[in-house]
């Protein structure tokens, strides 16, 4: 402020000069005018200085103006450092960034709406087989080509990562993750999962193979068993203990082979073949076996609101619904009743079964098809059981790209049903005119 | 680079479709890749299940190449692309029928492992052919990746390789004759092998070719029929150009 009365002052006192030279000499308009002329050509000459160097900023130093001129400069000097500050924070915070991401030891892939590549990290390009700089402004299924690969991206659902074998190095496996975030970019980031994928495979073969082996021994002692029931000579007394004794084998049978049918599930890669298949028979099936069955509800019931098949592996399929039908009845009184439905709607095909019997808390929904998983262990076990059909159908369904759901409330009943999608529907014309065709062959 | 030329267009659609029908292309390559690996892995591990659905899975090719070339064929007629473009074109028409080629050899390859699976294994478990096999995957990678990227000299380097898998397909056939003068048991497996290795240096010849489509397309030389060094001294020399 100070600097602008001293200014002002100046040029009041360079009139005053002005006028009074006028009065003194004469032609005082011509001594303003002339005064006037200089002062402003002055200014211009600073303006010129103050332009000159703010242009070439960087090379000179601040002309050294005094007043006004000065005070601008200053600030102008003042405002610029303290950009240059904050541009050096900024640099060194992204610096940083970067130099962390890289040192990830997850593949990081930043992509563009298009999927194109934006930036990657070292151990993406290592994991990858990226190049830089070529490959940024490529898209990513353009170099990971893998068919499973591209539908992941394309599917845009992104829940489950997806596992792949990677384009190089042949004997590992890849986890791959797209995360969304921003206006329609995403990050991909790939994880080796080499080593996990080798334990599980290990585990696999492990229970295939261990089941495998137990079921000799087992087979040796249930025949045993069943002639020593059958054996007058044998003490009445131990009658009771030899029936438990059948009894726990055929449990244990019972378990080993759905062990086996969970393993063969899972180690069947892919999807499930699609033969076409009458489901509406194969529930006609079971409801007649179930109703032949001696320690049953009172009611099973089935509607069939439609007659349509389905594209799938007819065992796996039977197996599934047979293990929901079998729970269903071990879990109902024998006043209560079980329902099957069977219907299809703009969605696809669902199989429903409904019971009246204890419920299930919701707490354990979720965790019903983990293996061995119970409810209650001390009531599931002596209704027998293995404790792996949900987990069964859970594998079954999903190599027929369906899922289950369920609703229960505890003591009125629960309800599994089993969606399947659209493109399995074998629709009742379609399975009719395969019929005809088969016929006529 | 060139590679350019593919995003700076007057017209957007032009470029979209261009830029479509060449992801188009490396989703089939993907495609057959997957059918190569999987064919060599059923025979190196007995797996006929694998080796029938690579047999049967070979439509799917099929389907791919032909809705390509009709794709093709409607930029040719609607855009009437001229230079660059032509030659991205010109170079996938080309390009697909190598890919659906090696989809047939895959297909073969499938087919004769099916059978081999039922037939007893010899005692080195096919080590040779699982190793022919890794390398012609590796190349049809590498040709794929240098279209990806339209990358030139990359493409001259794996075309290059296509001299070793016709050395390894050489030493294998010699091994199996004398595997057949050995043991006259053998000579049935022997054939069937000597099938697959046959299919396999076919796909080294697909892959080779589509490395040159890569060369032609990028700069717009056409290296058939032409010895290899001949090649790399053009593309240095086109490269030294300043870009036409």
């Amino acid at each position: 402020m100070r600097m602008w009365t001293f200014a002002l002052v100046r040029l009041a006192g360079l009139l005053v000069v002005a006028l009074c030279a006028g009065v003194l000499f004469g032609h005082v308009v011509a001594w303003l005018l002339l005064v006037i002329s200089l002062y402003l050509a002055w200014q211009l000459v600073n303006l010129n200085r103050v332009d000159h160097w703010l242009r070439l900023r960087s090379q000179l130093d601040p002309p050294d103006l005094g007043g006004v001129w000065g005070d601008v400069v200053a600030q102008v000097v003042r405002l610029h450092r303290r950009k240059r500050y904050h541009k050096q924070r900024l640099v060194q915070l992204f610096r940083e960034l970067r130099r962390s991401t890289a040192a990830l030891p997850d593949g990081v892939i930043i992509l563009s709406g298009a999927h194109e590549i934006v930036w990657f990290n070292r151990r993406a390009a290592a994991l990858l087989g990226l190049k830089r700089p070529v490959d940024v402004g490529l898209r990513i299924d353009n170099l990971i080509r893998v068919p499973e690969f591209v539908q992941y991206l394309r599917a845009a659902d992104y829940a489950t990562p997806l596992v792949i074998r990677p384009p190089v190095g042949e004997e590992s496996w890849l986890e791959l993750t797209l995360v969304p975030y921003g206006a329609g970019q995403s990050l991909l980031l790939a994880r080796d999962v080499t080593r996990q994928m080798q334990l599980e495979a290990m585990r696999k073969d492990f229970v295939a193979n261990a089941s495998h082996e137990l079921r000799t021994p087992l087979t040796v002692i249930s025949g045993y068993l069943d002639t020593l029931a059958d054996d007058p000579a044998i003490d009445p007394s131990w009658s009771g203990p030899i029936r438990d004794m059948r009894a726990q084998a055929q449990r244990m049978n019972a378990i080993i082979a759905d062990l086996l049918e969970l393993s063969r599930l899972e180690s069947a890669e892919g999807e499930a073949p699609r033969d076409p298949t009458d489901v509406p028979r194969m529930l006609e099936r079971m409801q007649r076996d179930a109703l032949a069955g001696a320690d049953r509800p009172r009611h099973v019931l089935l509607a069939l609101d439609s007659q349509d098949g389905l594209y799938g592996a007819g065992h796996e399929l039977e197996s599934a619904f047979s293990n929901l039908l079998v729970n269903a009845l071990k879990y109902t009184l024998s006043d209560g009743t079980v329902r099957m439905r069977w219907w299809s709607d703009a969605e696809g095909a669902h199989f429903a079964v409904t019971d009246t019997g204890i419920g299930i808390p919701a707490e354990h929904i979720p965790r019903l098809t983990e293996r061995f998983y119970r409810v209650d262990a001390g009531r599931s076990r002596d209704r027998g059981g293995s404790g792996l059909g949900l987990a069964i159908v859970k594998h079954a369904l999903q190599r027929h790209g369906g899922h289950m759901t369920v609703e229960s409330e505890v003591g009125k009943g629960s309800t599994f049903t089993c969606h399947f999608p659209k493109e399995r529907v074998l629709t009742a014309g379609a399975a009719a005119a395969a019929l005809a065709a088969a016929g006529g062959r | 680079m060139e590679t350019a030329d593919l995003t700076h267009h007057i017209s957007r659609r032009f470029n979209e479709d261009l830029e479509k029908v060449r992801n188009q292309v490396l989703q089939m390559g993907g495609f057959v890749e997957q059918q190569l690996h999987k064919a060599i892995t059923a025979l190196v591990e007995g797996d006929s299940r694998l080796g029938e659905s690579v047999a049967t899975d070979d439509y799917k090719v099929n389907g791919m190449e032909v809705s390509i070339d009709e794709e093709c064929s409607r930029i040719l007629a609607l855009r009437a692309p001229a230079a660059g473009d032509l030659r991205v074109i010109v170079a996938i028409i080309k390009t697909i029928t190598d890919l659906e080629r090696i989809g047939d050899e895959g297909e073969k390859i499938g087919y004769i492992a099916s059978r081999l699976a039922t037939m007893e294994r010899p005692a080195d478990k096919y080590r040779e052919v699982k190793h022919l096999g890794r390398q012609v995957a590796q190349m049809v990678h590498d040709a794929l990746d240098a279209f990806a990227r339209m990358d030139a000299q990359a493409a001259l380097k794996t075309a290059r390789e296509d001299k070793m898998v016709d050395e390894e397909y050489e030493s294998i056939q010699r091994q199996c004759i004398t595997f057949m003068m050995e043991d006259p048991r053998a000579i049935r497996r022997a054939l069937e092998i000597m099938w697959i290795v046959r299919a396999l240096e076919r796909i080294g010849d697909h892959a080779k070719n589509i490395c040159e489509y890569v060369i032609y397309m990028v700069h717009g030389k056409d290296i058939r029929h032409t010895s290899l060094e001949d090649v790399a001294r053009q593309i240095d020399a086109a490269q030294a150009l300043p870009r036409r």
